[in-house]
């Protein structure tokens, strides 16, 4: 495979979850998934829709809103991964969020999120983590305390060099509260903790 | 799915392929920069909604602010308040308009500092609600916070101001 047909992906057939209580920010996201190529993309203002639609509609990606009515994103995504008996619970999970706070950020990560994606969300933002997720698939952990993507991880860039940021580089695990992260320090946060 | 053991019997690791995987991975998809102008033009085809939508909500986050008085104390409203403006700085950036993004976060940035115990102080609120009214005009609409420097300034010094620093980033 070349490098540029790892840049592109083929998301037409696939069936995407946007689960978001703000219907203009969702019906955003919709427009740019279907500019990439999308033909199903199911929308879900909180979580016994989100529940219902995984279901119905045979979810293959789910974009979640950290504050998803009622309890967030995070408990949603945790009540995913943990229940050995639910079909979905291996299905890729973005959580979107403009809380970018280091807690927040490494919170989604020991939920079992795929990726965290900043608010306000550019189709560029995106695409980029699309590719990112299937092209550079996760081992999966289960063990007692976690069930989800390895946490463990090493990014070399994006693929092709696309979409990686001039300040990727690798950060301490922040405190309880701090600063705002921008995406490419989420992104950095949620990579290489093994081999550095 | 394949799966191995690890050392400690306690966890296990495997791998998976998911159907997004599998399916992201056919020829025949949009490539990038496509794909990109593509969204970006069924985003545009959002725009005049837009305008009737941020109308609606500043209408609602003006609706919820109390004027002074005994309701003012409770901050019970500020949680619709911080919706209202945190849908406004989440939409806002991605459908152009910037500079309403930017106010609409600093309200946000107020309201979680009030949350850590920071004084309400309305002038702060008035001051944003004011910017906000401008950066809806269609001179400042399109305009991003590095266009209108004296005012981004301003508006940061006011969310600056010592009481409000000390909480912002605090426990």
């Amino acid at each position: 495979m070349t490098d540029k047909q790892k840049t592109t992906i083929n998301i037409r057939g696939l069936t995407f979850l946007i689960a978001d209580s703000n219907a203009y920010f969702s019906s955003l996201c919709h427009s740019i998934l279907r500019g990439f190529g999308a033909t199903r993309v199911i929308e879900a203002r909180d979580a016994d829709d989100a529940r219902k639609a995984l279901v119905q509609h045979k979810i293959d990606l789910l974009l979640l809103d950290q504050r998803l009515p009622p309890t967030g994103g995070l408990e949603f995504t945790r009540w995913l991964r943990s229940d050995p008996t639910n079909e979905f619970r291996t299905i890729p999970i973005l959580i979107m969020t403009s809380d970018t706070r280091s807690t927040i950020v490494s919170n989604a990560r020991d939920c079992g999120a795929n990726m965290v994606l900043v608010k306000p969300v550019s189709p560029a933002s995106l695409y980029d983590r699309l590719v990112w997720i299937a092209f550079n698939p996760r081992k999966f952990i289960d063990s007692k305390d976690y069930f989800g993507p390895d946490r463990r991880f090493k990014i070399e860039g994006y693929p092709n060099g696309v979409g990686r940021r001039a300040g990727d580089k690798a950060v301490d695990l922040g405190t309880a509260t701090g600063p705002a992260l921008s995406q490419s320090d989420i992104d950095a946060l949620l990579k290489a903790t093994r081999n550095g | 799915m394949t799966m191995s053991k690890l050392d400690d019997d306690e966890a296990r690791e495997f791998h998976v392929e998911t159907k997004f995987q599998q399916y992201a991975k056919r020829p025949g998809g949009i490539p990038r920069d496509t794909a990109i102008v593509n969204a970006q033009s069924t985003v545009a085809a959002l725009k005049p909604n837009f305008e009737t939508w941020v109308d609606d909500e500043m209408a609602r986050l003006l609706k919820v602010i109390p004027a002074e008085g005994p309701d003012l104390d409770t901050k019970a409203w500020m949680d619709t308040a911080d919706l209202h403006c945190q849908r406004l700085a989440d939409v806002s950036a991605t459908m152009g308009y910037e500079f309403v993004s930017y106010v609409a976060n600093n309200l946000c940035l107020m309201f979680e500092a009030v949350r850590r115990g920071a004084d309400y102080r309305r002038d702060v609120m008035i001051c944003h609600l004011d910017a906000l009214a401008l950066g809806r005009k269609d001179k400042f609409s399109r305009m991003k916070p590095e266009d209108v420097p004296d005012l981004t300034e301003g508006l940061r010094r006011v969310l600056e101001s010592p009481k409000l620093k000390a909480k912002r980033n605090g426990p």
